[in-house]
């Protein structure tokens, strides 16, 4: 009936074994046959390097433990934006993360090869080093928290009722930017254009430098636990912005504060690994009807559900045209697309659209 | 001892007046209707109580304190409001959205404890409410749904409690439910209640003092019997209207043009 601390754990930990369970399992899939025996025999006498070894460890583990750290990161920015903007169909790019992240890796890739970037990234190359990110990745990443702090802005100025000036400036900004997105790619030359695509398709990149793992698990981790943290006020503002007001929650506050927990995970989840939709609509709608819409319960168990969910569609986008390897968000949109219909026919009779 | 001030109190829009001039005090434990034709300032009448508007002019004192220099939590914690009917998007249940009032009481704590569930409780009890708590909220009818609203409210515990037209969509049943269970309040746990409403024999029947507002800044403010007379009903909602007295208290039948009473 009510939320206890024990329950909490409890499902949490339930959750988290099988993530554990999902990720301990799919890490042994792929193109090349790895086998643990092979794989605990370590790196290999010097001259004759264990090739089993290097690939799960340079490869299928940090990239399972990417997809889960993505997965988790879109997963819980979808609950959030849902219950801020009192809209079950929204999801992270809605508020414009997408194009501004987009727009961010294009300027990167186009640019990369120019003096005047060179200088610039050359003034900034400590950040690459301190989080072992690439310089697109960063570029994107600053791309999405422009875009959002752009949003959030013109949200403020315009909208009467907070909720939907965010929406319509969400709306307005991502329109903008993909025109722009469109001008540059249409300029682009052949080969600039192709690991572009593949981006824009949400493809998760094998990271360089394990230290990128690190940091960007702890940084989507900081933001779950803050989000979870503010798990009381986002049951009241889904009530809206008047009730939650009325019942003593500081409404600018703490839509401030879950709006940039939310982007901030948003972000470093598309710097990692392009745009991968759908995670953000289908998981928090899946994990709400199993545990019911409390998010102090929905946001740790929907960060959970979106790892494992996203690990099983990296995997299946790993083997299933193997040895190339399809963009992840193929596969998300694959199974969201229809979803995301059967959720718009159940919900629009009962919705209300206007500001309330 | 008065509870709320408003001394005068001006609002308005751009080219549009809505009140002027306004001033009054309730005191402690009364029962007030606030009554008025649409667009004369009732729900901004609220607003400016419960801090959600500021007044351009004037001041709205609340327990001696300006209302619009207190906190969102401070405010939450003297006043109280059930909104016009709504249906939430999420499916909380009865007591998850009685729970919600806690959150004022429990100061960053992320769970309840026994205290807040016994509140809960109690407030689910007195509103006739217990009996589906545990169901979702979007199910109930449009009478229960209202009542889990004021359940949510004396929740809260606050000293004020503001209603604005629970009543509007409800049968002659439920409406009388209703304002049973508000004069319950009043007398039972000291509330002062102030309801938007625009049900006139009810609230002569049930409130101790009524705001007549005008939609020409005009207001009147007093015992119902005095405020509600019949010819100041007629001139400022602009209806004629036959009054008449069922044993000691007045009632008003609007009558129109094609009313089978209808006046001369």
């Amino acid at each position: 009936m009510t939320l206890t601390p024990q329950k909490l754990v409890l499902r949490s930990i339930l959750a988290g074994v099988v993530l554990l369970g999902v990720m301990a399992a799919c890490v042994w899939i792929g193109s090349q046959d790895v086998s643990l025996a092979d794989v605990l025999k370590g790196p290999g006498v010097e001259g004759s390097p264990n090739i089993q070894y290097i690939i799960f460890m340079q490869e299928r583990l940090p990239r399972i433990c990417l997809a889960a750290i993505v997965g988790a990161a879109l997963a819980c920015a979808g609950v959030v934006f849902q219950a801020i903007l009192r809209n079950p169909l929204a999801d992270p790019y809605i508020l414009g993360v997408s194009s501004g992240a987009g727009l961010g890796s294009i300027v990167a890739v186009l640019f990369s090869g120019t003096v005047i970037y060179g200088r610039i990234a050359g003034h900034f190359s400590w950040i690459a080093e301190a989080t072992g990110m690439s310089s697109l990745m960063i570029m994107a990443f600053v791309g999405a928290m422009l875009t959002v702090w752009l949003v959030w802005v013109i949200g403020r100025v315009t909208g009467r009722t907070h909720v939907t000036g965010l929406l319509l400036a969400g709306v307005v900004v991502n329109a903008f930017f993909s025109a722009l997105i469109m001008f540059l790619l249409s300029i682009a030359r052949a080969r600039q254009l192709q690991s572009t695509m593949f981006w824009l398709m949400g493809h998760m990149m094998l990271p360089e430098n394990p230290l990128m793992v690190w940091f960007s698990g702890g940084v989507v981790l900081l933001g779950i636990v803050c989000l979870l943290m503010l798990g009381n006020s986002l049951n009241i503002l889904s009530f809206g912005s008047d009730d939650a007001q009325s019942l003593g929650v500081p409404v600018k506050r703490t839509c401030f504060l879950a709006f940039g927990c939310a982007a901030l995970i948003t972000s470093v989840a598309v710097s990692l690994s392009g745009l991968i939709g759908f995670v953000g609509l289908v998981v928090p709608h899946a994990v709400r009807l199993v545990v019911g819409p409390d998010h102090r319960l929905l946001i740790p168990l929907s960060a959970i559900a979106g790892a494992s969910f996203l690990v099983v569609a990296d995997t299946i986008a790993r083997v299933i045209i193997a040895p190339a390897i399809l963009p992840v968000g193929v596969i998300t949109a694959l199974v969201g697309g229809p979803f995301f219909l059967i959720l718009l026919i159940r919900y629009t009779k009962n919705i209300q659209w206007g500001p309330a | 001892m008065s509870l709320i001030e408003f001394d005068k109190v001006s609002f308005g829009y751009e080219q549009t007046p809505i009140l002027k001039d306004l001033t009054l005090s309730v005191q402690t434990n009364s029962f007030w209707a606030i009554i008025g034709p649409n667009g004369s300032g009732k729900s901004t009448f609220l607003s400016l109580l419960s801090g959600h508007i500021k007044p351009q002019q004037g001041v709205v004192c609340v327990d001696q304190q300006v209302v619009t220099t207190l906190n969102t939590s401070q405010r939450a914690q003297k006043i109280s409001l059930v909104r016009q009917e709504f249906i939430p998007v999420f499916g909380y249940s009865v007591f998850e959205t009685v729970m919600m009032a806690r959150y004022v009481r429990q100061s960053k704590r992320l769970f309840e404890n026994a205290a807040d569930r016994e509140a809960v409780r109690a407030a689910l009890e007195a509103t006739d409410t217990l009996n589906f708590a545990e169901r979702p909220l979007g199910h109930l009818s449009g009478g229960e749904r209202q009542r889990v609203f004021i359940a949510r409210a004396l929740a809260q515990e606050t000293p004020i409690l503001l209603l604005d037209e629970p009543t509007s969509h409800l049968d002659l049943k439920h409406q009388i439910k209703i304002f049973d269970l508000l004069k319950q309040m009043q007398i039972q746990q000291g509330k002062t209640i102030l309801l938007v409403t625009h049900d006139i024999n009810l609230a002569v029947q049930y409130c101790d003092r009524v705001l007549l507002l005008g939609s020409d800044e005009a207001f009147f403010e007093g015992p119902p019997e005095q405020v509600l007379d019949s010819g100041r009903v007629e001139s400022i909602f602009g209806v004629q209207g036959y009054q008449g007295r069922i044993q000691e208290e007045k009632f008003f039948v609007p009558l129109g043009q094609f009313s089978k009473d209808r006046p001369e």
